[in-house]
């Protein structure tokens, strides 16, 4: 029984440790987009080669002394010495540094996200030799030579739960350049990445909901029937851009397609009445992706949100991001 | 195994550099297969590296070490000392390589490289070896700065770059410690050298044994006086005092051979002016020290023997410094006790029958010891003598007899051998002395140095009332050879410094290699003082010198006063260089062009380029468009285009910033 409690009163002491050591580094480095290391955010140890090598040291200070030797007491000393500049040379290896987040991917939950950083480096020192990991990830080596900013793609796994996943505090550490002192810093870099539903199939949508009367023409990028021009916008697509008009010396103008919808769908929370808000989420989830997956329309109609009938990439983001966010209070597209 | 865990090329490139370099000052004192057990690891990890081959397994790892093991044994017969402990942890350190496959091996490697510098100081501490050692701290760390640049595929000298600066800023920290360190004494008995040759004047001396005397340029010791230098006439270095000759040999009595009683000096009467005077002498593996009579040391460690020699208990293993004073015009041992006074006169009963019967002739017709000694000198003086250092060998029966009636050449030993034995017979107490005579003033810093080729033996009697008085024989048969020294004496024969045709002696002619010489000297015999032979007396001197009384107080203080002085510096130009983070004039303009748009509720995103947010910004600004546009384009155009004219540009861009309101 003692036992039992024992170890239940120091499982206690190790959260609480582990609760007022997170509350003391969140003041000590508060999250931020953009984050510098400096003095406050730097932390110094000696590395496991560091500890060997003052073994080293010990050995050959008895070697001095038991052979009376200056000059090799001279070599450990500067070797001791050199231990002491090390620390300042590993030190200003990182501090400078410039971290900034970029951005996250979204993910299904469970699947891997892209986190990508930006690394800039301070005017005249180099970063050399920095390692970068995620709790739980995988480790990332960068070095901040030649070149001022680096871009780093770091992919981690996100959590099963939909809504806004934070990865924790990124470790950054260095050696460079002996090895001797390990240098890291965790920083929080105020970079979450949206988890979607888990997507969960159903045998068929209930109470379909066409609204749009079959044969009305809706422009749709991509389809095959010619239907006129119009002026050249940024983001058109190359292969629509009416080249033998360019080549006469009209302005850029891009050719439009229509496709005839044959169907144009409402998603809608109420198709699922009496299932639980996961599992209505999944399913419309589901729904998304096939309709997406086949390039037909469709609406979402969400308490609170809805997003009227398109298709396309940026819409299927913004209605999984609606459906990732439904009822965490976040704001929605 | 992880990428930040392998070894960049460059760090390999590094490391194999730096265990050549290693092994440089070890050269000559190791057996020389062990140099080809670098040459074998180096191709064979190169061949490792390439892909060709790949790393040993463990019975050709075991057979390695056994052959290695059995080398060792079989070129110094023996695994214990200080010589093939240390030639098997070089012939380890090449078999390392073999070993090394990520970081922590090359951990392993380095910092037994620094170890293996330490050793070489147990050998040598010449000024030049320092310096290739101090080089090689240099290459080990940037093999260890290299192995922490990730992903260097070439060839690059930024690593030592890098660790010179390292090892520069070390530097004043580390003379700090070394003068301020409290020195020890030894904790436990450590190795000693015991496969290095002795060098210098032998244990013993036979007249006749070797035909030809070999004597190198090496320095044997320097001295720096005080005062004024003696002329070098007077300058008899007193090394051994040979009383007892057996076979043929003269030797030295051992400690525990002189009775008891006899063992303490007798106290000299102090007269005439003292000379005052610091030696520092080449390690010889010997016991005895080297000194003008009468000498007396007060350093700790250093005994007088009855005979007026000093000696050390230990073998001189390393450089060493010490003082002495001499009181050259006092009276030795004016009372002869009757143990010293026989061991004195004793010769062997049979041998030389020829040299005795011609010395008790002698005797007969002097009157007293003086005469004696005169009438074998200008016996000497007036028959034909030579001094050579090419003598005929002597026969092994009754050699003495043989010099002084047929062969009648030969050098100090002869002599003074002959000498004695002729004093003893006629009843003279007498004895052998081996050491140095003269030497060279080196004009740079008025040391005196004194080479292996300035050996000498002489004679000492003992007189009524005078006590013991040195007799010089070889002064009459060759006064060149004590007024200017053994290359004058041997002017005629050519046979000076004949077996070192690189010793920068024989070319002494020429000024310039000969200021070179002295230059050098002068700094070595400065090295030797300052840091070979500093120990807790001069630290002690030192410390009082600059300090007054020293307290821990004061140690503390100065410790920490001092690295503060260099580390501050270091440390400021490290990190506050970061600080001076200075933004061109062009991107200082584009933010504030950003704060405005700012300020109206357009924020600039993390990585958007300038297009794309004033594409933004001109969508939900529309009625200021126009003027983004137009600081968009200049910017890009002074940022990318590089313009001919841009001082102009940017004046136009400041003003198309300023005029955004």
């Amino acid at each position: 029984m003692n036992t039992v409690a024992g170890s239940a009163t120091a499982s206690t002491i190790g959260l609480r440790v582990r609760r007022r050591f997170r509350a003391w580094i969140n003041r000590r480095i508060p999250p931020s987009r953009v984050t510098t290391l400096n003095q406050r955010r730097i932390f110094i140890f000696p590395s496991k080669a560091g500890l060997f090598y003052a073994l080293c040291m010990l050995v050959m200070l008895l070697a001095a002394i038991n052979f009376q030797n200056n000059l090799s007491y001279g070599l450990t000393f500067l070797l001791f010495t050199l231990f002491i500049v090390a620390i300042l040379h590993t030190y200003a290896n990182l501090s400078g540094l410039t971290i900034r987040a970029v951005h996250a991917r979204p993910a299904f939950p469970g699947q891997r996200s892209e986190f990508e950083l930006q690394l800039e480096r301070s005017r005249r020192g180099e970063h050399v030799g920095l390692r970068l990991q995620w709790p739980g990830g995988s480790p990332v080596s960068a070095s901040l030579v030649d070149s001022d900013s680096l871009r780093l793609q770091m992919h981690l796994q996100v959590g099963q739960q939909r809504g806004w996943y934070s990865p924790g505090r990124l470790l950054i550490e260095s050696s460079y350049p002996l090895g001797l002192l390990r240098c890291w810093s965790w920083i929080d870099l105020d970079l979450h990445a949206l988890v979607y539903p888990r997507p969960l199939a159903s045998a068929e949508l209930p109470g379909l909901a066409a609204e749009t009367p079959d044969g009305a023409a809706v422009l749709i990028e991509g389809s095959d029937d010619f239907f006129g021009f119009r002026d050249y916008r940024q983001g058109d697509s190359l292969r629509q851009i009416y080249w033998k008009g360019l080549a006469r010396g009209q302005n850029v103008q891009v050719k439009q397609y229509v496709a005839y919808a044959d169907r144009s769908v409402w998603l809608d929370w109420e198709m699922f009445t009496g299932l639980g808000t996961e599992q209505r989420l999944s399913h419309l989830c589901y729904w998304v992706l096939q309709f997406d997956a086949q390039g037909d329309e469709y609406g979402m109609r969400l308490p609170g949100v809805t997003i009227a009938p398109d298709c396309g990439e940026r819409h299927r983001e913004s209605v999984l991001r609606a459906l990732a966010l439904h009822g965490t209070g976040e704001p929605s597209p | 195994m992880k990428v930040e865990q392998q070894i960049p090329r460059n760090a390999l490139v590094w490391i194999i550099i730096s265990l050549f370099t290693l092994v440089l000052p070890h050269i000559e004192r190791v057996p020389h297969w062990v140099l080809s057990v670098y040459v074998l690891s180096a191709i064979w990890r190169v061949m490792v590296y390439r892909g060709r081959w790949s790393f040993p397994r463990w019975p050709i790892k075991l057979g390695l070490i056994f052959a290695a093991f059995a080398g060792i044994l079989f070129s110094y017969r023996s695994l214990i000392g200080l010589e093939p402990t240390v030639a098997l942890l070089l012939a380890a350190f090449a078999f390392k390589l073999l070993e090394l496959k990520e970081r922590k091996d090359a951990y392993v490697l380095l910092f037994l490289g620094y170890f293996v510098i330490l050793t070489e100081f147990l050998f040598s501490q010449d000024l030049l070896i320092v310096l290739l050692c101090v080089v090689n701290v240099v290459l080990v760390t940037t093999a260890l700065v290299a192995l922490h640049r990730p992903g260097v595929d070439s060839f690059s000298t930024r690593p030592l770059t890098k660790a010179s600066l390292m090892v520069l800023q070390a530097m004043p920290l580390m003379l700090v410690l070394f003068f301020l360190f409290p020195r020890i004494g030894p904790l436990w008995t450590v190795p000693i050298k015991s496969q290095q040759a002795t060098t210098g004047m032998s244990e013993f001396m036979t007249p006749g044994d070797v035909s030809q005397l070999s004597r190198s340029s090496e320095v044997a010791f320097r001295v720096e006086f005080d005062g004024a230098i003696p002329p070098r006439s007077t300058l008899y270095w007193r090394g051994l005092v040979m009383s007892r000759l057996r076979e043929n040999t003269w030797s030295a009595l051992d400690y525990y051979e002189v009775p008891a009683r006899e063992r303490r000096p007798q106290e000299p009467q102090f007269t005439g002016v003292p000379l005052r005077y610091s030696v520092i002498m080449a390690p010889t593996q010997q016991r005895w020290l080297y000194s003008l009579r009468y000498a007396r040391s007060t350093d700790a460690g250093i005994l007088n023997a009855a005979d007026y020699r000093l000696f050390r208990p230990v073998i001189i293993e390393d450089d060493l410094l010490y003082r002495v004073t001499s009181w050259p015009a006092a009276q030795l041992e004016e009372r002869l006790s009757d143990w010293r006074r026989r061991t004195e006169l004793a010769l062997p009963p049979q041998a030389n029958p020829r040299v005795r019967q011609l010395a008790q002739s002698i005797a007969a017709d002097a009157h007293d010891s003086q005469e004696i000694v005169d009438a074998v000198l200008t016996l000497f003086r007036e028959q034909p003598f030579v001094y050579t250092l090419q003598p005929p060998l002597l026969p092994q029966q009754d050699p003495m007899d043989a010099f002084l009636f047929d062969t009648r050449r030969g050098f100090c030993e002869h002599y003074a051998s002959v000498f004695v034995i002729m004093m003893r017979a006629a009843g003279v107490p007498a004895r052998v002395v081996a050491g140095y005579q003269g030497g060279e003033v080196n004009p740079v810093n008025r040391t005196v140095i004194v080479h292996q080729f300035d050996a000498h033996a002489w004679a000492e009697v003992w007189i009524q009332g005078q006590g013991w008085v040195r007799v010089d024989p070889t002064a009459a048969v060759s006064p060149e050879r004590i007024e200017l020294g053994l290359e004058e004496a041997l002017a005629g024969e050519g046979s000076f410094l004949a077996d070192s045709p690189l010793s920068p002696l024989r070319y002494r002619r020429i000024d310039i290699i000969n200021k070179l010489r002295l230059r050098y000297d002068a700094l070595t015999y400065r090295w030797q003082s300052w840091v070979v032979g500093f120990n807790a007396d001069t630290q002690l001197q030192l410390l009082q010198r600059w300090f007054g009384e020293f307290s821990a107080r004061t140690f503390a203080v100065v410790i920490l006063g001092s690295w503060a002085l260099v580390l501050i510096p270091v440390g400021l130009v490290l990190l506050l260089r970061r600080k001076v983070h200075k933004l061109s004039k062009l991107d200082r303009l584009y933010l504030r062009f950003c704060d405005k748009l700012e300020k109206r509720g357009v924020t600039r995103e993390a990585g958007e380029s300038p297009s794309a947010f004033a594409s933004r910004a001109q969508h939900q600004l529309p009625l200021m468009a126009r003027s983004i546009a137009d600081v968009t384009q200049r910017y890009q155009r002074l940022a990318y285009a590089g313009t001919d004219d841009s001082d102009r540009e940017l004046d136009e861009l400041a003003r198309a910033v300023r005029k955004l309101n």
